[in-house]
């Protein structure tokens, strides 16, 4: 699956970059192609060596995405600026990490509040499954608060080298040629809260925008709209003996009633737990799914306190144009959450890192001016590692949400062992691993056969109304 | 009592969009009584369709027989981005809710013993039962809880009862209409150009015709049928041209990536 998706990309591209022979013309010479219908990418090995100073690149956003670019670039030599406006911003989110981000990104074990190592899944007629059997001894999901986490990054960014700016991003003026910088409009806080801060102004070369779902740097590169999600999320602190149950284990109910198009949940957080539900389609009645996912946990979650209301936008898909020229987008900014779960705080981070280690490797430790094509080798790269993942679940969230049967079903097969260990395998170790293809057609089979009596069951229901 | 009916009947016969209406309002309710006669009143406004569930209600209770203190949760609205912090608002104490209850529901499922007919598990009458079940739930969505999980698995009922109940009258139907195409097919064919039904089955055209109209079928069974396929198609395509935006070039011609370059 990967080695198709590679083929349809290169069939885009013109030239490969290693071999150009482009070399003394690439600046100036470049006449307008006529209307091509591939990308004319043109190497940067021929860029010149930047005189006397190192590459300079600011990152919008110091959530996880802004946090691991700009702590590999900082690593990479890389002159590197993070502008990041609520230091102790409190990003309302479900809060889970898969158990690779934990190695990969080297996270203390202290970051993480709770370890999830149940799950139960509950349909729209309550009937409960649980999920879990076979996760082994060290495997869990990992819940954390995003205060901690971003902050930690952010430290760690600082600590290699790193310069943290409290400062609000406003808008970027666009360079006429291809090596003049970009220059950086925002306003600085300098620590004072309450205060108006100062206008300043910033050159820099390139800029990664890690800001957001609602991303400014998006908005001044044109890089077009995406749909979204809304996520609406109440802290209910619970009673101890409530508690206990939420001790490792989350929930997640599925229903119209909880929502349309995605799913109510139930996670815990450090001391207390975390009732929201999101939905793409029906915004409005936002409030009402939120009732209905208090209801349908009211027992478990009885005689708490409600002592936050959040909400936040999730995109759903990336947007249009994930780069321009050398401004490039990662993380929400980008619009890389994944459907079905929602997860977006490991692809954050992962596209910040990657996106930094293409910009690390175009100009050779910050010796050289990049340009367009190396920031799209990141695209390039993420999209062949990730593209399937992405795709595995949009098929799960169009199969298995649009309707109550659906959802019936898709309950009863989580219930299937092998279900859950595939599903557990490329959730915690983001990859598709192929399973064994007598199983695969067992699946298959009981997937048919869910569907088919939930339908049936659904059509009975019917015939009931009338 | 009168009052009170007076005073539950309304939201009870309101559209099912509005049952998620029917938990909030049943926050308020004052006492269990009341409930019994609300479930009353519901069943006996099913259509016809005598429910097991009536008989039962009036019988039981619900979980919390004490009498309620009625806390409202005031839900506050949210700001966009960001929290309203700080607000600590109570979630009700206690728990005065119409439940699903049957008596050959028990223990979280159905207790096939009691659907036994001539001495054989009458299979049809579960899945009738199932789905009164669940359309009562999709109607008064309720509280999971821990005590009484619901553990009923469809599984349980076996393949055939389902071929039997619902696959095969709709094969029936199908076939029929397919043989009534066809043979209808067959004779206009005939007609027009003198090929016999046996000649016809050669001809590559013939088949490519019998092919589509048992897809047809198969597929358009209602008028809606022929959007929802169209529909689907491009549903299926959508998510990967959204990924696929990134590499091509934009349509307007003031295109970054060609004309910076000079």
């Amino acid at each position: 699956m990967a080695s198709f998706t590679l083929k349809s990309f290169t069939g885009l591209r013109q030239s490969s970059p290693d071999q150009t022979s482009f070399v003394s013309n690439v600046p100036s010479s470049l006449s307008l192609p006529q209307r091509r219908t591939s990308l004319r990418v043109t190497a940067s090995r021929a860029s010149p060596n930047l005189a006397n100073r190192k590459l300079r690149v600011a990152v919008i956003g110091g959530g996880p995405a802004g946090g691991a670019a700009a702590e590999t670039l900082a690593q990479g030599g890389i002159e590197t600026i993070l502008i990041e406006r609520k230091m102790d911003n409190c990003k309302p989110c479900g809060g889970a990490i898969p158990l690779c981000m934990v190695g990969e990104f080297n996270l203390p074990l202290d970051i993480i509040d709770r370890r999830v190592t149940k799950m139960k899944m509950i349909s729209p007629s309550n009937i409960a499954v649980d999920i879990g059997r076979t996760l082994k001894e060290h495997e869990y999901i990992g819940m954390v608060r995003r205060e901690v986490l971003d902050q930690y990054l952010r430290e760690r960014a600082e600590k290699s080298g790193a310069t943290v700016i409290n400062g609000l991003f406003l808008k970027i003026d666009l360079p006429e040629n291809w090596d003049t910088p970009y220059v950086l409009h925002y306003t600085e806080y300098d620590g004072k809260t309450g205060a108006t801060g100062q206008k300043k102004t910033m050159e820099v070369d390139a800029v990664i925008g890690a800001d957001g779902a609602n991303s400014r740097v998006a908005k001044s590169i044109g890089a077009g709209d995406y749909d979204y999600a809304i996520a609406f999320q109440e802290r209910i602190r619970i009673p101890d003996d409530k508690m206990t149950y939420y001790e490792d284990l989350a929930e997640m109910y599925v229903g119209d009633d909880v929502s349309p198009d995605f799913y109510g949940w139930v996670f815990p957080k450090c001391d207390h737990v975390a009732v929201g539900t999101g939905t793409v389609t029906h915004k409005g009645d936002i409030k009402k799914f939120q009732l209905a996912t208090r209801n349908r946990a009211k027992d478990k979650i009885l005689g708490g306190k409600i002592i936050r209301v959040e909400a936040h936008p999730i995109p759903e898909h990336p947007r249009p144009r994930r780069l321009s020229k050398r401004v490039a987008l990662v993380g929400d900014a980008a619009g890389y959450v994944t459907k079905c779960s929602g997860e977006g705080i490991y692809f954050a981070a992962k596209s910040g890192r990657m996106c930094a280690e293409a910009i690390v490797e175009g100009s050779q430790n910050g010796k050289k001016m990049i340009d367009e094509s190396d920031l799209r080798k990141y695209l390039e790269k993420w999209d062949k590692t990730y593209l399937p993942t992405y795709r595995v679940l949009d098929v799960l969230q169009k199969v298995f949400y649009r309707s109550n049967p659906a959802r019936e079903a898709f309950v009863e097969m989580c219930g299937d062992e092998y279900v859950q260990k595939m599903t557990f395998d490329s959730y915690l170790y983001k990859r598709v691993a192929p399973g064994s293809p007598l199983e695969d057609l067992k699946l298959a089979v009981n997937t048919i056969g869910s569907v088919f009596r939930a339908n049936a069951l659904r059509r009975e229901i019917e015939k009931l109304n009338v | 009592m009168s009052i009170s009916m007076a005073l539950f009947s309304p939201p009870i016969s309101s559209p099912h969009q509005n049952s998620n209406l029917i938990p909030k309002i049943s926050l308020s309710l004052l006492s269990t009584k009341r409930l019994s006669l609300v479930s009353l009143t519901r069943a006996s406004s099913d259509n016809g369709t005598s429910t097991p569930a009536s008989a039962t209600v009036s019988a039981t209770t619900v979980e919390a027989p004490k009498p309620v203190a009625v806390e409202e949760v005031p839900v506050k609205s949210p700001s966009e981005n960001g929290a309203v912090g700080g607000e600590e608002t109570d979630l009700t104490t206690t728990t005065t809710e119409i439940k699903f209850q049957d008596a050959k529901w028990v223990n979280g499922t159905w207790d096939l013993k009691q659907f036994e007919k001539e001495g054989k598990t009458d299979w049809d009458s579960v899945i009738v039962a199932e789905a009164k079940r669940r359309k009562w739930l999709e109607d008064n969505p309720e509280t999971t809880s821990n005590d009484e999980p619901v553990l009923f698995d469809t599984s349980i009922i076996p393949w055939w009862a389902w071929m039997k109940r619902y696959h095969l009258p709709e094969a029936e139907l199908l076939n029929g209409r397919a043989a009534m195409v066809g043979f209808f097919m067959a004779y206009f064919v005939d007609s027009l150009t003198g090929v016999g039904l046996v000649d016809q089955m050669g001809n590559f055209f013939c088949k490519t015709l019998l092919f589509v109209a048992v897809a047809g079928v198969l597929f358009i069974r209602k008028n809606e049928d022929l959007d929802k396929l169209k529909g689907l198609i491009e549903e299926t395509t959508l998510y990967d041209k959204q990924w696929q935006a990134a590499w091509k070039e934009p349509e307007s011609s003031s295109s970054s990536t060609v004309s910076s370059k000079k």
